[in-house]
């Protein structure tokens, strides 16, 4: 188990230098486009070069990149080109925020997926299952910024019992941080459902045929046994390292959520820092995702092996 | 459920339903300037933000352009940003994947720790960084789209190929010395481009999505160009007065996200009949 724990966390390690190196090349690559921005487009040559120097964005990119990750290594992300703001403290402000949308709609989807998945295998080619598997098809053909944009036309313009949007801590006001947060949780909630449905569904279905189920049934287990106490847990192995990467993907997919509900979490941050091109922004920003992602996958990947002790033998053997 | 002519329209039904949706959004996408109603540009202040009418199926916008005829030039935008970009992912994720494979070792070590490495990030965040970097527009959207395939595909392309290399026909062509490039061209591509194929579907429909995001948030498509994206954004704007601004570009996406949905489906289904349950 040690040694299960101590590669993965070396993986772990290597696939974040390896994506912070993509990250910052990727974001630096274009000279000169961050002079013009900050300074504006009528920045004169003397001006771009000047802010250039200031900021080091005139050294060789191997320089620029050593020296980022030498100071993101002691916690300074820099500041913010535009004005001037330490990054680090702006960007743990705005993880809460980010964090709380992402896990609210994990739940909600989550929510959604595990009963119906369920439900779909135990009735596996009948009428349930089919209409589950269409619903499925529906909910993962809807944009979430456009699912989004019908909640607040329905519940904010229509029916007025929710607010367009905003942001409020939850420890100052946990019934407006909840009014504030549901429609963009659901938004990406709902459509996130359709993925993991099909996802339980299949793992349901998988452990429903194996003999020791239809063991538990030919000695006459009934089915919330059969479901509950003998299907669940294996199901959920499969399903788990599923839901990770669609967690993961939630976490990516605020950058638009955020965006129209103004939440000022980390994917608003990241496209302020694409709009103004405030590469320390954008980068401290598109690196937070990143390892929160890589660090979700590393947790499950254990959590996984842990549940399923056979995972461990095999790699040991 | 077959028929007289011996056609299973039970096994093929998904493919048709997505067939039909795809094909109406294609129609529309190739026979723009003589299904739209209107010119997408054309401006008219004093019928601005009216309802659906019998002049204006689906109403007008903000600067009294038709509706219908801008959701109809987008699909335009959207397909081709799609294609392109499905082609870049698709070509890419294959050579990739079938050099890894063909060669394995220290070539498919390192070819595909770096497509595990973009597979690590959150593709909209991916799309999003990489249009930072390139440049908003259109063509920069399908490349950044593209590059967020590679990963998937090259993934696909590799388990394929290796199920391929098993089989004795690549030993015979080994055997009568024809060369790598030969045998990976020859023997190995057309014998992988079922998966690839229904895979491709897919990722069309994603392509679709990412695209109209890049848009709404102003990355993609810039106005006064029509994309479901902008008009979308663009719609939000005006909701308490003209609602249908914001529900028309939404059911486009998803009546053409759906169609390519069902024919990914379906194709899988067809193709490989124990992939279905």
């Amino acid at each position: 188990m040690i040694r299960l724990v101590l590669t993965r966390l070396a993986g772990f390690v290597l696939t974040l230098f390896a994506a912070s190196v993509v990250l910052f090349v990727t974001i630096n690559v274009l000279p000169g486009s961050a002079a013009k921005s900050a300074l504006g487009i009528h920045a004169t040559a003397q001006a771009i070069q000047r802010f250039e120097a200031q900021h080091g964005l005139d050294r060789p990119l191997l320089v620029q990149y050593a020296e980022w990750l030498g100071r993101i290594l002691q916690g300074d992300f820099g500041t913010s080109f535009q004005n001037g703001v330490a990054v680090g403290p702006e960007l743990l402000k705005r993880l809460p925020v980010t964090l709380e949308l992402a896990t609210f709609a994990f739940i909600i989807a989550n929510l959604i997926a595990i009963p119906l998945g369920a439900w779909a295998a135990r009735r596996h080619q009948k009428g349930a299952d089919r209409s589950i598997t269409f619903l499925a098809t529906i909910l993962g053909a809807i944009p979430n910024f456009w699912l989004a944009t019908l909640l607040v036309l329905v519940f904010t313009l229509t029916l007025r019992w929710l607010p367009p949007g905003g942001f409020t801590p939850f420890t100052a006001n946990p019934m407006m941080n909840l009014k504030q947060m549901i429609m963009p949780a659901l938004s990406l909630g709902v459509v996130s459902s359709a993925l993991l449905i099909r996802i339980m569904r299949a793992s349901m279905l998988e452990v429903l045929s194996t003999d020791y189920v239809r063991t538990a049934e030919a000695k006459g287990a009934s089915s919330r046994t059969i479901v509950f106490r003998h299907s669940m847990r294996n199901a959920f192995i499969p399903y788990l390292n599923v839901a990770a990467v669609e967690f993961g993907f939630l976490f990516g997919s605020v950058v638009v959520i955020e965006d129209i509900f103004l939440l000022p979490g980390v994917g608003s941050f990241v496209l302020v820092g694409i709009i103004n091109r405030d590469y320390p922004v954008l980068l401290a920003g598109a690196l937070a995702i990143t390892l929160f992602v890589l660090t979700l996958n590393l947790v499950v990947d254990l959590i996984a092996s842990l549940l399923d002790p056979r995972q461990v033998k095999a790699r040991n053997a | 459920m077959a028929t007289a002519a011996g056609f299973d329209f039970r096994r093929w039904r998904l493919v048709l339903l997505g067939g039909l949706l795809v094909g109406i959004v294609l129609f529309a996408a190739i026979f723009a300037p003589w299904v739209a109603p209107y010119s997408p540009f054309d401006l008219d202040v004093a019928k601005m933000l009216q309802g659906p009418s019998a002049a204006h199926w689906l109403g007008t916008d903000e600067l009294g352009r038709d509706v219908l005829s801008r959701a109809i030039y987008a699909a335009r935008i959207s397909m081709q940003v799609a294609l392109l970009a499905v082609t870049v992912g698709l070509v890419g994720g294959t050579l990739i994947g079938m050099t890894a494979a063909y060669f394995g070792g220290l070539v498919e070590q390192a070819l595909m720790r770096a497509m595990d490495l973009l597979f690590s990030f959150p593709a909209i965040l991916l799309a999003v960084v990489l249009m930072a970097s390139l440049g908003t527009s259109v063509l920069n959207a399908m490349i950044a789209i593209g590059i967020v395939f590679i990963p998937g595909f090259s993934r696909l392309a590799r388990a394929s190929t290796q199920a391929v290399l098993r089989q004795q026909y690549i030993e015979a062509a080994r055997s009568i010395g024809m060369s790598d490039i030969r045998i990976i061209f020859r023997e190995i591509l057309p014998n992988i481009t079922a998966p690839l194929m229904v895979e491709a579907a897919v990722a069309f429909a994603y392509a679709v999505l990412l695209e109209s995001a890049l848009s709404f948030l102003g990355l993609g498509a810039q106005p006064p160009d029509p994309s479901w994206g902008n008009m979308l954004s663009t719609g939000r704007g005006f909701m308490a007065q003209a609602p249908w601004l914001s529900i028309v570009p939404g059911m486009a996406m998803f009546i053409c996200v759906l169609g390519f949905n069902l024919l990914g489906d379906g194709l899988r289904d067809v193709t490989d009949p124990h992939m279905r349950e």
